[in-house]
């Protein structure tokens, strides 16, 4: 069993170890693209980056995004808008970006982010209330 | 490049079978070592697979008795095939790589079968699939035709 239990905790280092550095890197990607800016607008909106090949976009993040009602949402092709993918150092498909209506990154979301997190950051973009509350206000 | 659709149940049962065979051959080779042969033979399954997708045992498996009995019920989803078979592939080539050590140092070869277990069974937990970022990053960087 000595085998099996080395070949585990090998395996369980390496894949927190990739863990670590997957937080690490969200966080750092993070730090440095809050505060990027693109096109202001009347309210605030989601810069969504995707890509043919990313499946989760279509499985997940496209019925997250729907539900979020008449939220403008600006669909990015991250491979085609290489440059303004860059800016939001996009690593990873699908991409969030939660812009203030002037134009700010506020938050934004690496990897499949729900529509009740989306609806949140919103609200605090709006510095007001979320869907939710405001459909029950 | 179109759209095409590809059956998700498919993709399930495949890593379905990944994370089994590898979980069978690390457990089983505790009691029966021959049972590591398991490792090089789901190699060989998963880039016969990724070149000739009829080829592909698992997705048989599920196109040939699975789906027409009812047991797993087809998910087709407008999607791209090829990075599914590019993760299949890199998962194949780990596997090879496994196989490799598998004999002279085998601790090396089951903790590389182990972490593309770990790989398929977040892929089908999560819907997160590594070698599919792997790919997007490949032809971000003009690397492959993405």
């Amino acid at each position: 069993m000595n085998t099996q239990l080395w070949a585990l905790a090998v395996a369980g280092t390496v894949v927190l170890a990739a863990a670590g550095l997957e937080a690490y890197r969200s966080a750092r990607a993070r730090r440095l693209a809050a505060g990027s800016t693109s096109s202001p607008a009347a309210e605030p909106y989601i810069l969504y980056f995707t890509g043919e090949n990313c499946t989760v976009c279509r499985t997940h993040q496209e019925p997250a995004l729907a539900k979020l009602g008449s939220v403008r949402v600006d669909k990015v092709d991250a491979v085609a808008e290489r440059e303004l993918a860059e800016r939001f150092h996009v690593y990873t498909l699908p991409t969030t970006v939660v812009m203030t209506a002037e134009g700010r990154a506020l938050h934004v979301n690496y990897g499949y982010a729900p529509a009740n997190k989306l609806d949140r950051q919103l609200a605090e973009a709006r510095g007001g209330l979320t869907l939710e509350q405001t459909a029950t206000a | 490049m179109a759209l095409t659709t590809v059956d998700h149940s498919a993709l399930k049962v495949n890593q379905t079978g990944i994370v089994a065979t590898v979980l069978v051959a690390f457990v089983g080779s505790y009691f029966y070592r021959p049972l590591l042969v398991l490792i090089p033979l789901l190699a060989v399954v998963l880039l016969l697979g990724t070149f000739a997708p009829q080829l592909a045992l698992f997705k048989q498996i599920y196109f040939k008795v699975l789906k027409p009995r009812g047991i797993v019920k087809p998910r087709p989803v407008q999607d791209r095939p090829e990075p599914h078979n590019f993760a299949q592939g890199l998962g194949g080539v780990f596997l090879v790589i496994s196989s490799v050590f598998l004999l002279p140092v085998p601790v090396v070869g089951l903790a590389l079968a182990l972490l593309v277990a770990v790989l398929a069974f977040v892929n089908l937990a999560f819907g997160y699939c590594l070698g599919c970022q792997i790919y997007y990053q490949l032809g971000k960087r003009g690397l492959i035709r993405a």
